[in-house]
């Protein structure tokens, strides 16, 4: 008994000293801290998040179509832009919950990117659901978007399983402390989903490369459906991915915050979603304590905190990453 | 920490803290508030017919007060007859009386008895007592003479040579032919328990005569007399049927001593009597209940004991409901155990109480199931939301009540005690449950399902604890305690212990 309680002392201890940050503190010490309730719906509602982004320059998936009303739902797909091919997600939807894809719309229905097909009336119910809440929060009536689909650029290709992989930028007072990369696999079902069995690979804020990978929670060199190696991935428009980031800072005014992009063939980095309760998995996907991480911007020098670019050029040289 | 946390929480422990210790130092209250002790229930029915008067009178002996016993509550019905207690010596006497009519009067007694030490009867006697009456100067004389030969005995070891010579063993030297030949003679007139009696008071012992009713859930019609006489520690009891001693640990309830009869009608005529005796193990309540309702102090008044009995019993629960909810914010912030949803297991082991834990489980397993299959058939008919849900919720409680009616054509109770509560909060369960089995597969869900009972089976007992409801309901104050903790808890910022496994491989990096 004694033996196994210093045992859990010790352990407690070796995290602190790693820096790891813990669900009790995120909560207390920085998202009650630095999250004033007040913003939440910002990064809540997906409309409003697009809308803001909109305002400071941050490009964002085109927004279809939003809608509000059982009514709105039969025939929706008609006159869409997009040739037929597009997301539906509930805007008050959380963790890529209710999201379903659609690369093509067809005479029996719409088949998404790995061609199973679902009926016209399936989707039109989903989206019901999505509007009687079933995805929301809080369980609110919701509204179901309807974005354009993302074509993800091939970078990652050889370490991912269908579906767009994303990339989640922690960001703390408008500096870009920590990333990752949330690669799908079969088991999540092309879905960048941690929970869901996608691969988190981290990304060294300094060089922009994946390094250490974490599947269900347990360290992973490889992909397991394609076999290659995740770490040494170069992301393109590695700095405009970090500028948005810490751009979100200004738009939301969330001092702590999570930014989760996709990198489109044609338009580069595009603002997916924004998370005012990011999770701590992305300190196992980088091998890194985020505590440690948040304490060193706090120590950083005041003058650095005034325009997103001087807080990604620190940050770049703060956090460099590499093995 | 912070300091206003600390200082709140401090607050919040000094408030139960101040109050407990004046109610223990001042008030007199019990520091930890299940005393332990026997408590008994003597119940005592008679009928009383006309006799040659047209009155009734009587009189019945009544548990004294004192001496190791406890009344804590007496109740009577006298119906249209008079009710006295009459203290009487020793003895406690009820005492019914007035006109008689037409039908036999119907007498009741109840009380609740609290014995504190193993001998009850504890009184030491000041004088010798009497002889017995039907004992004349002749009889008494030779006794003395007999007794000649124990006085410089002690007093327990010549009680038990007075015993022996009574059943015929004189020891040696043997009294004379004569007067063996006389005592015998005695014996045959006043018979066996008057000449022991006889012999024990000539001996110069302490002897007296009790009914009583020997300490067991049973119905007695009559009470027991006993021969008692006292060994200089305690009084030994002689059982009057076949002289034995009885063992000291043979606990009676005493009704009368000093040789008065139990019931006495001097008039009319008894025509019914009995007396059920029965232990009670969860009366510290009355306990208690007794002590405040008659005290005038302000705290004592503002006591739930105050409260109509129907809504006290909603209060031992509803006080003890924030312990389970600091129990929850325990196991999900210190140790990170996942349950469905925040307070669903408080709800859950509320929802218990009134199926019991058994079938509790039962229902929360056969729903879960039955639901999660519901469900996935309804999955089909893409129904809306709200109206799914209520949809599931009628077909569950449907499901319950064909149950219910099964039960009650086999006899079983325990399907049809069916609480309110549990429905709406077990409706919801499964849709939680049909989600995280969608999204996170079967595992999870079963995880979860199987963490979320064990806690509502932790809370169900935390919430039936007689000992901590009793605290609780006492000391009402323990419950700036409860927050004190919550508000400790609320700032803690350490880590999970799940958390110590989830972030093993980050052990040992330094940033």
């Amino acid at each position: 008994m004694i033996a196994r309680m210093a045992g859990i002392w010790r352990a407690a201890r070796e995290l602190r000293a790693a820096g790891v940050l813990g669900m009790n503190r995120r909560n207390a010490d920085y998202i009650m801290a630095r999250n004033p309730r007040s913003r939440f719906p910002l990064v809540d509602d997906k409309i409003l998040t697009a809308r803001l982004a909109e305002e400071h320059g941050v490009p964002t998936p085109a927004i279809y179509r939003v809608i509000e009303h059982h009514a709105g739902i039969a025939g929706f797909e008609r006159g869409l832009q997009g040739d037929g091919a597009f997301a539906v997600k509930p805007s008050h939807g959380a963790g890529g919950m209710g999201i379903v894809l659609v690369e093509r719309t067809g005479e029996g229905g719409f088949f998404k990117p790995n061609g199973a097909l679902v009926p016209r009336e399936a989707l039109y119910h989903h989206i019901s659901n999505i509007l009687s809440g079933v995805y929301s929060l809080a369980g609110q009536p919701d509204q179901a978007i309807i974005q354009a689909l993302i074509r993800p650029d091939n970078v990652f290709e050889r370490v991912s399983w269908r579906g767009v992989p994303d990339i989640r930028v922690v960001v703390y007072r408008g500096v870009p402390v920590m990333a990752m990369t949330r690669l799908p696999t079969k088991a999540s079902d092309g879905k960048a989903n941690l929970h869901g069995g996608a691969i988190g690979a981290g990304i060294g804020i300094g060089d922009g490369r994946t390094r250490h990978a974490v599947h269900r929670s347990r360290p992973i060199d490889r992909h397991p459906d394609t076999g290659n190696p995740l770490d040494g991935v170069e992301v393109p428009h590695w700095d405009r991915i970090l500028l948005a980031s810490a751009r979100a800072f200004e738009m939301t005014g969330l001092g702590y915050l999570g930014v989760d992009q996709v990198l489109d063939w044609e338009r580069g980095p595009v603002l997916l979603e924004l998370n005012a309760r990011p999770g701590l998995a992305i300190q196992i996907a980088n091998r890194t304590g985020l505590w440690g991480r948040l304490e060193q911007a706090d120590q950083a020098p005041a003058g650095i905190f005034a325009t997103p670019e001087a807080r990604v050029a620190w940050a770049r040289q703060a956090f460099p990453g590499g093995r | 920490m912070k300091r206003p946390v600390l200082l709140l929480a401090g607050a919040f422990f000094l408030v139960p803290a101040l109050l407990l210790g004046y109610r223990v130092a001042v008030l007199g209250y019990p520091v930890f508030p299940s005393v332990p002790g026997e408590t008994w229930e003597i119940q005592m029915e008679a009928t009383v017919g006309q006799g040659h008067s047209n009155r009734i009178a009587l009189w019945t002996g009544l548990p004294p007060r004192g001496t190791g016993v406890t009344v804590v509550d007496e109740q009577y019905f006298s119906g249209a007859l008079n009710f006295t207690i009459h203290s009487e010596g020793p003895n406690r006497f009820g005492i019914w009386s007035g006109p008689s009519e037409q039908e036999d009067a119907r007498i009741f007694y109840r009380a609740t008895l609290r014995f504190r030490s193993p001998g009850p009867l504890l009184t030491v006697p000041r004088r010798p007592g009497p002889y017995p009456e039907s004992a004349g100067r002749e009889e008494i004389a030779l006794a003395q003479s007999l007794a000649k030969r124990w006085q410089n005995l002690p007093v327990p070891t010549r009680l038990g040579a007075v015993h022996e010579a009574a059943r015929g063993n004189w020891g040696s030297p043997p009294p004379s032919e004569a007067d063996r030949l006389r005592w015998a003679a005695i014996y045959q007139k006043l018979g066996g328990p008057s000449a022991l009696w006889l012999l024990f008071r000539a001996a110069g012992l302490s002897v007296r005569l009790a009914e009583a009713l020997p300490l067991s859930e049973r119905v007695y019609t009559k009470a027991q007399s006993y021969l008692q006489v006292w060994d200089g520690n305690r009084w030994v009891r002689y059982d009057l049927e076949n002289l034995q001693r009885i063992s000291v640990s043979t606990k009676v309830l005493p009704l009368t001593r000093d040789g008065a009869p139990a019931v006495r009608v001097t008039e009319g005529q008894l025509t019914g009597l009995r007396w059920t005796l029965a232990k009670r193990t969860s009366s510290h309540w009355r306990l208690h209940f007794d002590r405040i309702v008659r005290s005038r102090h302000f705290l004592d008044r503002w006591s739930y004991f105050h409260l109509p009995a129907e809504f006290q019993e909603t209060f031992r629960i509803l006080l003890l409901v924030p312990i389970g909810a600091l129990f929850i914010g325990v196991l999900r912030n210190i140790a990170g155990f996942p349950t469905f949803g925040v307070f669903m297991p408080v709800l859950m082991a509320l929802a218990f109480r009134s199926t019991g834990l058994t079938y509790g489980l039962g229902i929360f397993a056969g729903v879960v199931t039955l639901g999660y299959f519901l469900r996935r058939s309804l999955d089909h008919l893409r129904l809306l939301l709200v109206p799914r849900l209520s949809l599931m919720l009628t077909l569950m409680i449907s499901a319950l009540g064909i149950l219910a009616l099964t039960g009650n054509r086999l006899g079983l109770r325990e399907f049809m005690a069916v609480g309110l509560l549990p429905f709406v909060i077990l409706t919801m369960v499964v849709e939680r449950f049909f989600i995280i089995m969608e999204e996170s597969g079967f595992r999870t869900a079963l995880r979860t399902t199987l963490g979320s009972a064990a806690v509502a089976v932790i809370c169900y007992e935390l919430l039936n604890w007689e000992r901590l409801q009793l605290a609780f309901f006492l000391y009402p104050e323990l419950l700036f305690a409860v927050a004190g903790f919550q508000v400790l808890l609320g700032r803690y910022t350490g880590y999970r212990l799940s958390e110590l496994l989830r972030f093993r491989p980050l052990m040992g990096n330094t940033p």
